[in-house]
C-alpha cells in the first residue's frame, strides 16, 4: 500500500508546481519515435530560451495531434501548454472553447498585421479574436525516390509532370525494382485527405460552401478521375505495392525505407522523413503534383501553435513568450532565423525544408536568404517543387466537418486499391449522400 | 475489463449467523453514542476495514460507471456540460449507415470463429488426452500461443500477412504452390485472417479446459461401453462428446461473448478497412468516443455499448445459467 | 476440481481415458497413436513454437533479409545491433519497467480487493453481505464494452481529487473491481473448515488475527490461482490502458510498441517484439504448473 501511495505522489508530483520559484511551461516537442539529435537541438534552443527568460523553465513534452484524445487529454490536464493543432481543427476547437485567447499577446508582440490574411482567418474566431498563431504551411507536393528512379533507367532531375507521367514512371519503377511505383495513404482520415488533393490537382472540389453553410460536391469529375487513377495503377499496371492500409506514419516509413516510388503528401514532410523515419537524404526527391483542368490548385494546410484554455494568465504570457521565440522570431528577426538554423543545422536537424509562407511573401523569400548558408536540405533535389510551386493555385480543405468527411472518403480509397470491380460512380453517390447529411446534422 | 469471461456461478453458502451478531444480545443500550459504541464492539469497525478496499474499487470503478452509462446514454455531453437529449442517441445510432455494417462483419466474425476455432481445440484436447507421454510437453506448446501478450501476437502476424510474394505466409504458400494471397489487405479475406489470428492466438487456453474435462471423464464410463462392445468411434461419440456436453456448451457461449466485443484485431491489424470489411460493433463504439476528432461522442457511444450489452447480457444469463446446472 | 486440472499437465497416466488397455495392444491403435503423436508433435511446435522461434531469428537478422527471405537463417549475417537498438533506441527496458509496474499494481490491488472482499463476504458475513453480493454478481452480466466510456469519464474527471489520467491507480483500481476474483476467494474461503475459525475465535483471534494468520495461509493455492490471473490480464489488456496513460514515458511496453511501429525500423522493431515476448515465456516456464493449472481451473469452474 505505501508503493501505491508513493507512486501516486510521485505521478501527481508531474503537475506540481517547480521549488524553484520558476515558472514552468510545458512545451510540445517531437511524436514519438523522434531520435536523440532531435532533442539534443530541442535542448540547446530549450538552454537559449531560459538564458533570456530565466524565470521560466521550459519542459519539453512528446507530442503529436490526435483528434480522438484531445479532448480528454485537454480535460485531463495532460495536454502541454503549448501544442499544435493542424488548421483544419482550428475552427472547431476555438468555437468549442478549446483554445485560448491570445489576441491580447499576438497585437501586444505587434505582428497581428504580418499574417497572411487567409491564413489568420484559420484561426479567427465569430468573434473577431485570434486563437492561435499559424507557424507554418504546406502545399501538397509529390515526393519521389531519386535512387528507384534511377533504377528504372529515368532520370530523378525531370520528375514527372503530368498524372500520365506518374502512371508511367510508376509503371517502369515497378516493373524494374518490385517495389512500389506509385502509393497512397488510406487509413486513419488521410485517405480522404489525400483523395481531396487529388481532387483539387484535377479541378474538382469535395465541397463548396461557406461559414457554416456547406454542400457536399464528393461526386464530381475530380473525384473520379483520381479514383480510377488509382484503379488503373493499381489494377491494370499493378504499379502500387502490397500495402494499402498506410497511414501518414506507415507511408513515410515504407519510403524512407526505399520501398515507395512515389507518393503525395504535405511538403513539408522532409523533416519528418529524416529526423524520425530515417531517411537517407540523398535518395530525396520533391516536385509539385501535376495539375488537371481549369480549375485546378494544390491543397494547402499548414498547423497553428496554440496555448492550452486551462492555463493562467502568467503561465500564458509564458506560453506565448515561448511560441514568439521558438516559432515566429524565425520567420521575422533575421538574428533568431540565423540562430534557429545554427541550432538546428548543429544536430543534424533539417534546415531549410520547403513550406509556404504564413506571413507575406516578401519576409517569408527574406527569411530564407538569411539561412541560406544554413540550408542542409537538398534544395537542388526539391527544384521541381520550387520552380512550380509559386504558379499553383492554393485551395484550403474543405471546412465542415473535415475529419469527418474524410473519414467517409477513407473507405472508398480502400475499395479501389483492394477490389477489381470496386464501383467507383456507385461509392462516390453513396458518399456524397453521407457527407450532406453529416454537414446537415449542425 | 476481463471479468465476463472468467464469469463463474459461486456455489450458495449456507447462511450462517454473523458473528458481529453477538453484540446484539446484550442489554440494549440508548442513543447514537451508545449504538457506535455497541457496533464498534461487536466488531463493526473492523468488518467495515475489509468492507472498504471491496466498496472503494466497485463502488467507483464497477458500479457507478454502470449507473452512470445508464444516464449517459440520454445524454450529450462535452466533458464540461451534459444535456438530456432523450432517445436521440439511439435514434443516431441506429440511422448510422455503418451500424448495420458492423453488426454483419461482428457476426461474420464470430460466425467464421465458431467453424474455424471452435472444433479444433476439442479434436487436439481429445487427441492429447490419449496420448500418454509427452502430453505435458502437448500443453505447454499448444498454451505457448496464450502466453504471448496478445498486442505483440497481433503485431507480429500483421507482418506474416504481408501481401508480398515474399510475406511470410505467402512464402510458405509458395512451398506448396499456392500463389500469394493478399491476406488482410482485400475485403474478402480480411476478416478470415484476422479471424486465424484470433483462433491461433487463444486456442491454447481451450485446450488446457477441454483436457481438464476430458480427464474429468469416469473411466466406468467407457468400461461399461466396451462391456456393450462399442468401437472406439462409438466411444467418442456416446461416452465421450455426451460427458462434454456441458463444457462445450460453456466455451461455446464464453466464446460468442468474447468474439461479439471484439476489437484489438480489427483496430491494429486493419482500422476497419478495407472498405469497412472488419469494422466491428466494438470498433464503432472506440470511434464514437475516441476516434470522432476532436472530443468524442460520448453519449452515442454509452447508447450502443449499451444495445449490445442487453444482447450480451442475455448470453451471459444463459451462460449462467447452465453453469449452475452442470456445475450441480 | 484442482486435482483434475493437475492432472492435465502431467505425464502420469492416471484413470483410463477413451482407448483401454486392450485398445491401445491392437497395432492399427498403436500405429494410430503414432500418427497422432507426429501430428500433434509438429503441429504443436509449428503453431505454438514457430511463431516464437521465427521472431527469435528475425530480432537479429537485417531488415532487408527478413523482408526478401524471411526463411533464410542468416543469409548475410547476424545483426545483433538489433537488440541493442531497440533496448537503447526505442527504450524497451524502461516501457518494460512501466509493463511490470503496471502488472505489480494489478496484482496488489486485486489481490488486496479480492483477498479482503472474500473474507468479509464469506467469513465476517456483516448485515449487508446479501446487498453486496448481489451487486458483486450482477456486474458478471454487464459486458466490459458497457463500462468503457463511463470509466474512461470516471478517471478523467473524478468526483473527488485530480484527474487519474496518466496515473496508474487507473489502471490498477479498475483491474481490482473483478467479481470473478472476488466469488473464486469467496468460494474457496466457504469451504474452509469453520471449526478452525471458531477454535481461534475462542483463543481470542480478532478479525485481522483470524485473517492474516489463519484463513490467507490455508488459501496459498486459490491465491496463486488469484494473481496469475490479475497479472496475465493486466499483460493482455491494450485497450484501457491505451485510453488512460496517453503520456508515452509512463506507458506499458503493449501499449508502446504499436504507437512507435511507424516510426521504427522493421528490425529493430522486431526485435523490441521479441524482448517484449521474452519476459512472458520464462515467467510461463517457470510457473507452467500454475499457469496450466489456473487455465484449466478456469474450466473447472466454468464447467
Amino acid at each position: 500500500m505505501l508503493a501505491v501511495t508513493a507512486t501516486f505522489v510521485a505521478l501527481a508530483g508531474c503537475t506540481a508546481g517547480g521549488g524553484d520559484g520558476k515558472l514552468e511551461l510545458r512545451v510540445a516537442t517531437f511524436p514519438p519515435g523522434a531520435d536523440a539529435a532531435a532533442y539534443e537541438a530541442f535542448a540547446a534552443q530549450e538552454a537559449q530560451f531560459e538564458k533570456l527568460h530565466p524565470d521560466i523553465d521550459v519542459i519539453g513534452v512528446e507530442y503529436e495531434w490526435t483528434g480522438p484524445t484531445f479532448a480528454a487529454q485537454l480535460a485531463g490536464g495532460s495536454l502541454p501548454d503549448v501544442f499544435t493543432v493542424p488548421f483544419t481543427d482550428a475552427k472547431t476547437l476555438l468555437a468549442n472553447g478549446q483554445l485560448a485567447d491570445v489576441t491580447e499577446q499576438m497585437n501586444a508582440l505587434g505582428y497581428t498585421d504580418e499574417f497572411n490574411p487567409i491564413i489568420l482567418d484559420a484561426v479567427t474566431g465569430d468573434d473577431g479574436h485570434v486563437y492561435g498563431f499559424p507557424r507554418q504551411a504546406y502545399a501538397m507536393g509529390l515526393h519521389y525516390n531519386r535512387a528507384l528512379f534511377e533504377q528504372a533507367g529515368l532520370d530523378p532531375d525531370s520528375p514527372p509532370t503530368t498524372w500520365d507521367e506518374v502512371r508511367a514512371d510508376a509503371k517502369a519503377i515497378a516493373e524494374a525494382t518490385g517495389k512500389a511505383g506509385y502509393a497512397e495513404m488510406s487509413t486513419s482520415n488521410t485517405g480522404g485527405w489525400q483523395l481531396t488533393a487529388a481532387t483539387t490537382a484535377r479541378g474538382g472540389r469535395i465541397q463548396e460552401g461557406e461559414g457554416g453553410d456547406y454542400t457536399s460536391t464528393i461526386d464530381n469529375d475530380g473525384t473520379r478521375a483520381a479514383l480510377q487513377f488509382l484503379h488503373d495503377l493499381r489494377w491494370e499496371d499493378d504499379s502500387m505495392g502490397d500495402d494499402f492500409l498506410l497511414d501518414w506514419g506507415s507511408i513515410n516509413q515504407e519510403f524512407a525505407a526505399g520501398n515507395i516510388g512515389m507518393y503525395t503528401s504535405g511538403s513539408d514532410v522532409y523533416t519528418a522523413l529524416v529526423r524520425d523515419f530515417g531517411l537517407d537524404p540523398d535518395v530525396y526527391g520533391l516536385t509539385v503534383m501535376p495539375m488537371d483542368g481549369a480549375d485546378a490548385g494544390v491543397l494547402g494546410g499548414g498547423d497553428i501553435a496554440v496555448v492550452s484554455p486551462t492555463v493562467d494568465d502568467a503561465t500564458k504570457d509564458a506560453a506565448t513568450t515561448w511560441i514568439d521565440w521558438y516559432y515566429m522570431q524565425k520567420l521575422l528577426n533575421q538574428d533568431a532565423a540565423v540562430q534557429d538554423a545554427k541550432t538546428l543545422a548543429d544536430s543534424g536537424q533539417a534546415v531549410g525544408t520547403p513550406v509556404l509562407p504564413v506571413l507575406d511573401q516578401a519576409t517569408y523569400e527574406k527569411s530564407r536568404e538569411w539561412i541560406a548558408d544554413y540550408i542542409n536540405v537538398p534544395l537542388d533535389q526539391m527544384q521541381g517543387f520550387f520552380d512550380g510551386i509559386f504558379d499553383q493555385t492554393p485551395v484550403g480543405e474543405p471546412k465542415g466537418h473535415t475529419q469527418e468527411v474524410y473519414a467517409l472518403l477513407d473507405p472508398i480509397v480502400q475499395a479501389v486499391l483492394t477490389d477489381q470491380n470496386a464501383d467507383i460512380d456507385a461509392l462516390l453517390a453513396q458518399a456524397d449522400v453521407d457527407a450532406q447529411a453529416l454537414l446537415d446534422g449542425n | 475489463m476481463t471479468a465476463l469471461h472468467e464469469a463463474t456461478a459461486p456455489a450458495a453458502v449456507p447462511a450462517e449467523r454473523r458473528p458481529s451478531a453477538s453484540g446484539a444480545r446484550r442489554a440494549p443500550e440508548r442513543g447514537p453514542v451508545a449504538g457506535v459504541r455497541r457496533w464498534v464492539r461487536g466488531g463493526g469497525l473492523s468488518t467495515l476495514a475489509f468492507a472498504i478496499p471491496l466498496l472503494i474499487v466497485f463502488g467507483i470503478f464497477s458500479w457507478s460507471p454502470i449507473v452512470q452509462a445508464m444516464v449517459m446514454s440520454f445524454q450529450k455531453t462535452n466533458l464540461i456540460t451534459s444535456q438530456f437529449v432523450g432517445f436521440d442517441n439511439f435514434a443516431h445510432v441506429l440511422a448510422d449507415p455503418l451500424l448495420g455494417r458492423a453488426v454483419l462483419n461482428t457476426l461474420y466474425f464470430a460466425v467464421l470463429a465458431l467453424v474455424l476455432g471452435f472444433p479444433l481445440p476439442i479434436l487436439l484436447a481429445v487427441l492429447m488426452s490419449e496420448v500418454r507421454r509427452g502430453r505435458g510437453l502437448y500443453s505447454a506448446l499448444a498454451y505457448l500461443p496464450v502466453v504471448i501478450p496478445p498486442v505483440v501476437a497481433v503485431l507480429l502476424w500483421k507482418f506474416f500477412f504481408s501481401a508480398s510474394e515474399t510475406g511470410v505466409f505467402n512464402t510458405v504458400l509458395g512451398w506448396v504452390g499456392i500463389p500469394a494471397q493478399p491476406w488482410i489487405q482485400s475485403a474478402a479475406s480480411a476478416m478470415p485472417s484476422l479471424v486465424l489470428e484470433a483462433t491461433w492466438a487463444a486456442a491454447g487456453g481451450s485446450i488446457i479446459i477441454y483436457l481438464a474435462a476430458l480427464l474429468g471423464v469416469p473411466g466406468e464410463l467407457y468400461d461399461a461401453a466396451e462391456v456393450d462392445g462399442a468401437t472406439i468411434w462409438r466411444k467418442i461419440w456416446h461416452v465421450t462428446l455426451p460427458q462434454l456436453r456441458g463444457v462445450i456448451f460453456i466455451m461455446l457461449i464464453l466464446q460468442i461473448i468474447a468474439t461479439a466485443q471484439i476489437f484489438l484485431e480489427p483496430f491494429l491489424f486493419t482500422g476497419g478497412g478495407p472498405n469497412n470489411a472488419t469494422v466491428t460493433v466494438l470498433l464503432l463504439i472506440y470511434r464514437y468516443a475516441f476516434q470522432n476528432s476532436l472530443g468524442g461522442d460520448y453519449g452515442e457511444a454509452t447508447a450502443l455499448s449499451l444495445m449490445l450489452a442487453i444482447v450480451l447480457a442475455g448470453l451471459s444469463f444463459l451462460y449462467f445459467k447452465a453453469t449452475e446446472r452442470w456445475s450441480s | 476440481m484442482a486435482a483434475t486440472a493437475t492432472r492435465a499437465t502431467t505425464d502420469e497416466p492416471g484413470e483410463r481415458g477413451i482407448l483401454s488397455a486392450f485398445d491401445r495392444r491392437r497395432s492399427g491403435v498403436r500405429m494410430g497413436l503414432g500418427v497422432v503423436h507426429v501430428v500433434l508433435f509438429t503441429g504443436l511446435v509449428v503453431a505454438g513454437l514457430g511463431p516464437v522461434l521465427w521472431l527469435a531469428k528475425a530480432a537479429v537478422t537485417p531488415t532487408q533479409d527478413t523482408l526478401s527471405e524471411p526463411f533464410a537463417l542468416f543469409p548475410n549475417g547476424l545483426d545483433l545491433a538489433n537488440l541493442t537498438a531497440a533496448w537503447v533506441e526505442v527504450e524497451v527496458g524502461r516501457y518494460f519497467l512501466n509493463t511490470l509496474l503496471v502488472a505489480a499494481g494489478c496484482w496488489a490491488v486485486s489481490l488486496l480487493v479480492a483477498a479482503t472482499g472474500g473474507y468479509l463476504l464469506s467469513v465476517l458475513r456483516p448485515r449487508y453481505t446479501r446487498l453486496i453480493d448481489g451487486a458483486i454478481l450482477a456486474t458478471l452480466f454487464i459486458p466490459a464494452v458497457v463500462l468503457l466510456v463511463p470509466l474512461y469519464l470516471t478517471v478523467v474527471r473524478p468526483a473527488i481529487g485530480p484527474s487519474l489520467l496518466n496515473n496508474y491507480l487507473a489502471v490498477w483500481l479498475p483491474a481490482a473491481a473483478n467479481a470473478f476474483n472476488v466469488l473464486l476467494v469467496k468460494r474457496f474461503f466457504d469451504n474452509l473448515p469453520r471449526e478452525v475459525f471458531e477454535a481461534a475465535r475462542t483463543d481470542g483471534a480478532g478479525p485481522f488475527r483470524l485473517f492474516w494468520s489463519i484463513v490467507l495461509p490455508m488459501s496459498r493455492p486459490i491465491l496463486a490461482v488469484v494473481s496469475v490471473f490479475a497479472i496475465v490480464a493486466s499483460l493482455k489488456d491494450y485497450l484501457w490502458p491505451s485510453l488512460v496513460l496517453p503520456a508515452a514515458e509512463i506507458q506499458p511496453l503493449g501499449v508502446r510498441l504499436p504507437a512507435i511501429a511507424s516510426q521504427t525500423e522493421l528490425d529493430v522493431f522486431l526485435a523490441a517484439l521479441a524482448i517484449a515476448t521474452l519476459v512472458p515465456i520464462v515467467l510461463f516456464l517457470l510457473f507452467q504448473r500454475v499457469f496450466l493449472r489456473s487455465a484449466g481451473l478456469g474450466g473447472a469452474v466454468k464447467g
